[in-house]
């Protein structure tokens, strides 16, 4: 365990009397938990200014919430018509990113890939920053948020198994948890200076691989399974939501990668950018595959079922809101496709940078947009009602984006201070080289 | 932290805390390094986060005008004693009457024993004339401004049976002759798919084929209203607006009760009158005699005459729901 | 064998999924098995079940014409059908009334290709008639309805046409119906064009543009 605080160490958060006791586990994770948080809102200007931004619009958005609460959600643009919008589009889209993000693990654990291994944690820390914000959009979504706790098995009733949103809340929190295990450990471990024990971790580890596939599968269940929405109604939704997911996971890993190169000035991650972009080489392929299947399906065979299509693709009957939206998606993703089959991206930052974010808009807006809405329009009665996001839902979504990139940032400077040792534990044994950096990575 | 004027550091720190170990410049003047500024600046900015996210959320405190504990504390429907039951009737007796000005008596009517609703619709004589959604509008006491009702009828093109040739917003006299006329209400499934969705079981199909909603369990989360093939269900986006003296006073918890922002809502076949033996509003208004409504467990009903001498039909029947609502023709 | 966690860390979670896998069945068991009881009322305990009456709305009186004079009492002075129609020649072809300045002006007839007399009764003309001669008051309208069209009784005994007011359980309330003539004019029994009512103005809403 750890060695009793030497008497040599001045600054120490043991009191005297108890310096010669050993200082229990949970004491001393609650400790790590403090420093980290206070270290990590420490920061240059830049840090400043990027924190208090995102404080002001996630300001913003919780009024709009507050306000959508108290007067209802006549406030959003949604209707009787088309009853889910732009908050459940963005929950749709953040599941899948929280599925891509530990899309890393893969490679890191299952097939050994040593320089993989120490910016894993990138993406499980992407992971959580996802869950969480999906989550929010979901309680945004609630037309009586108050009333959450129905949902608590045991307190409440919990519809669990013949409805799949109790799957979705089941996974959706579990994998919150794994990778909170994963990394809360992980990073407690560094910070004591101590080897982690592979039985703590990689079991979850392991599990979170295959909960990643779940929760998104389960998510496209809560729509697939929907006979009266022939839209979604299809077989190729959860495999079409998985290979969108890891084309948005890995690109946002790439760009946060750079960006916590030119932060902190280390050079890292040149194995994992290639490995990533190999990953969405493939997965982007097999996207824009099912994209087509999807356009061939509804189109050859016409009908009524495919009046959804119709409105999205070619508009119906004079009402086309959604036209330009699928077309600006489609064109970003055949640009970025071209860009990343480029065989000279990997030493293009500009290309490579371009492509991920052409990916990630792209597919933004496939699957929230172009995959949520077009479902309701036109509704089960055929009517045509038209759907454009309100100033509320636009600044409730603009909030919780805030807050995920808060979340976000906070918690890679806690792993970059612990990597780089800014952020250790004195009083353990130190059975870790103390040159433990990310820089290192590419050596090990 | 003890540091002498020498700008040494009298203690060697072990990097346990939040600073570097005193390694930073000092003031000339104050004599500190800046970590006191530091501090404040930053319990500063963190006080004035916090009062910023509670004026945000400020909004929030307005909502005990709507709700109370008492509600948010209320278990669901199905495991209310019958005194807990009457408790919650006399205070939402007590809220309509504070909030809409109005008094009514709310009843909880438990379906009969040994009957099954069933509803038909004559094709052949239904004449557009939205009586059925009016009579359902005033009964239900659904939002005025929005003309809410459960009903909504289609003015559909002879020859054809696409809902997408139908129109809802017809405003001239009716009926014209290229066309007929068909209300869509729920068709209270015997396999709902909005039952199936519900996370929390706030509605439910009762033993009289009714799919009712509890008003007071349902947290707004409108999965039932994406699984509703007929777009039967209703959202009440906002509190309903509807002036005191057009309130129907007769009332039943599961049925035409006010019913709060931020629920879900739909037909109950006017549960209210139909578990006493009444006609449900539509029917009643209907002034051609198009509906049909009654037990299809009696042999010797009107609903199972007509499912055994008409031709009869259910919309979307492919889905494998088995709507309890059936649409004929008489030639 | 030594059965400890610590050297057996897949039990852990062989362990994990059991546990999980058996709470789930033991709640979806719960739900179906346990539900409070909620069996409804046996509403027919304690009942006579007596059935009430279902009535229909009267059919129309005897017709009276008002001559436009009025008595010493300022009452209007009526006259029975067979106070003209005694002196005149009953004229069995006669399908329209726009001709007619003497009485029954405005009248207005479309049904079909029957003649005043296939119902009107020539013997009579205080009363109606059946088409093998049977005389039927003008109260009993129905039954010379039914007649012709048979279809629409038979459907309007069964509840499926003409509506109804009351109550689907006879035996706890009773019914009252419309009479044909309520909603069909016997000599323009068309059912008129009305204006619809209510239409929907929901939140957001676009009409069809078709």
């Amino acid at each position: 365990m750890n060695n009793p605080a030497s008497s040599s160490d001045p600054v120490s958060l043991v009191s005297p009397s108890t310096a010669a006791k050993t200082v229990p586990e949970w004491r001393q994770y609650l400790r790590f938990l403090w420093n980290a948080f206070s270290q990590s809102v420490e920061g240059g200007w830049k840090f400043y200014v990027w924190m208090t931004l995102l404080t002001a619009v996630f300001l913003v958005g919780a009024n709009a919430w507050a306000v959508q609460v108290r007067d209802g959600m006549a406030l959003t643009s949604m209707s009787d018509h088309v009853s889910w919008g732009l908050y459940i589009a963005n929950f749709t889209f953040l599941v899948g990113l929280a599925a891509g993000g530990v899309m890393m693990v893969i490679p890191a654990y299952l097939y050994h890939d040593e320089q993989m291994h120490d910016i894993v944690i990138i993406g499980e820390l992407l992971a959580i920053a996802a869950i969480i914000m999906s989550i929010m959009f979901v309680v945004c979504d609630l037309g009586r948020p108050d009333r959450f706790w129905h949902m608590i098995p045991g307190l409440g009733k919990f519809n669990f198994p013949v409805s799949m949103l109790t799957w979705d809340v089941i996974v959706l929190n579990g994998y919150l948890v794994i990778n909170l295990h994963i990394c809360g450990y992980l990073l407690y471990k560094r910070f004591r200076g101590q080897a982690p024990s592979t039985k703590m971790y990689v079991p979850a580890v392991l599990l979170s691989i295959v909960w990643a596939i779940s929760i998104h599968t389960v998510t496209a269940f809560l729509y697939c399974g929907l006979g009266g929405r022939p839209f979604w109604n299809t077989a190729m939704l959860a495999p079409r939501f998985l290979a969108s997911a890891f084309v948005s996971g890995p690109a946002f890993i790439i760009v946060a990668i750079q960006i916590i190169r030119s932060q902190t000035g280390r050079m890292f991650g040149e194995g994992a950018i290639r490995t990533l972009v190999s990953i969405i080489r493939i997965t982007i392929l097999i996207n824009l595959l099912m994209v087509v299947s999807e356009v061939f399906v509804e189109f050859y065979t016409g009908g009524s079922h495919t009046s959804a299509a119709k409105y999205l693709y070619f508009g119906l009957h004079g009402h086309n809101e959604l036209v330009p939206w699928i077309w600006t998606a489609l064109t970003f993703t055949l640009v970025a496709v071209v860009l990343f089959m480029q065989s000279n991206v990997n030493r293009r930052p500009v290309i490579l940078n371009v492509a991920c974010l052409l990916a990630f808009v792209g597919l933004w807006i496939e699957k929230g947009m172009g995959m949520i809405i077009p479902a309701f329009v036109p509704s089960t009665l055929h009517e045509i009602v038209e759907y454009r996001p309100s100033l509320t839902e636009w600044k409730v979504t603009a909030g919780i984006w805030a807050l995920g990139f808060m979340i976000y940032t906070l918690l890679l400077k806690i792993t970059i201070n612990v990597h780089s040792r800014k952020l250790r534990d004195a009083s353990g044994a130190r059975t870790i080289r103390s040159e433990d950096s990310l820089a290192m990575s590419s050596e090990e | 932290m003890n540091h002498s004027e020498t700008n040494k550091p009298i203690t060697p720190c072990s990097g346990n805390c939040s600073c570097d170990g005193g390694s930073r410049e000092k003031d000339p003047w104050t004599g500190n390094d800046g970590s006191n500024r530091r501090a404040v600046l930053k319990g500063l900015g963190a006080t004035l986060g916090v009062a910023a996210y509670a004026k945000a959320l400020a909004p929030l405190t307005e909502l005990t005008q709507q709700t109370s504990m008492a509600e948010f504390l209320q278990k669901h429907y199905k495991e209310l004693t019958t005194d807990e039951i009457t408790v919650v009737l006399d205070r939402l007796t007590r809220e309509t009457k504070e909030q809409y000005g109005a008094d009514v008596t709310i009843s909880d009517p438990k379906p009969i024993e040994g009957v099954k609703f069933g509803y038909g619709l004559n094709l052949s004589i239904c004449n557009g004339c939205r009586k059925c959604a009016e009579a359902c509008h005033l009964e239900n006491n659904h939002d005025r401004p929005s003309n809410q009702s459960y009903i909504r009828v289609f003015e559909m093109t002879k020859g054809s049976m696409d809902f997408e040739k139908g129109n809802v917003h017809y405003e001239h006299p009716v009926p014209q002759p290229d066309k007929y006329y068909m209300p869509v209400q729920c068709q209270q499934c015997e396999h709902p798919p909005c039952v199936d969705v519900c996370p929390v079981e706030a509605t439910w199909k009762e033993k009289d084929g009714i799919v009712v909603v509890d008003y007071n369990w349902c947290i707004g989360c409108r999965y039932c209203e994406a699984a509703c093939p007929y777009h039967a269900r209703r959202f009440n986006w906002q509190k309903p607006e509807i002036a005191a003296e057009e309130i129907n006073p007769d009332q039943g918890y599961l049925s035409n009760r006010i019913r709060p922002q931020g629920v879900m809502e739909k037909c109950t076949f006017c549960l209210h009158r139909t578990r006493n033996g009444r006609l449900p509003a539509c029917l009643e208004a209907c002034p051609t005699g198009a509906r049909v409504f009654g037990d299809l467990n009696d042999p010797d009903s009107e609903i199972r005459w007509v499912l055994e001498n008409k031709r009869v039909f259910v919309l979307k029947e492919e889905l494998g729901l088995k709507p309890q609502f059936f649409y004929f023709f008489d030639e | 064998m030594n059965l400890s966690l610590k050297r057996h860390p897949k039990l852990v979670w062989i362990g994990f999924a059991v546990l999980a896998t058996v709470c789930s069945l033991a709640v979806v068991w719960a739900q179906k098995n346990l539900k409070a009881s909620s069996d409804p009322e046996s509403a027919n305990v304690g009942r006579t079940l007596t059935v009430f009456p279902v009535t229909v709305k009267p059919g129309p009186p005897t017709p009276q014409l008002d001559t436009g004079l009025k008595d010493g009492r300022g009452t209007a002075i009526t006259a029975a059908c067979s106070t003209c129609h005694t002196s005149t020649t009953p004229n069995v072809s006669r399908n329209t009334a726009d001709d007619l300045f003497q009485a029954h002006r405005g009248l207005s007839y479309n049904h079909g290709n029957l003649t005043c007399l296939s119902c009107h009764n020539s013997k009579d003309y205080d009363t109606l008639h059946l088409a093998d001669g049977h005389r039927v008051a003008f109260p009993d309208v129905m039954t010379l309805c039914s007649q012709c069209h048979g279809t629409a009784m038979r459907d309007y005994l069964h509840g499926s046409h003409g509506g109804m007011n009351g109550y689907w359980d006879l035996t706890r309330g009773p019914r009252e119906r419309n009479n044909c003539v309520n909603c069909h004019d016997p000599h323009y029994p068309e059912f008129p064009l009305v204006q619809p009512v209510l239409p929907p103005h929901d939140r957001i809403s676009v009409p069809a543009k078709h």
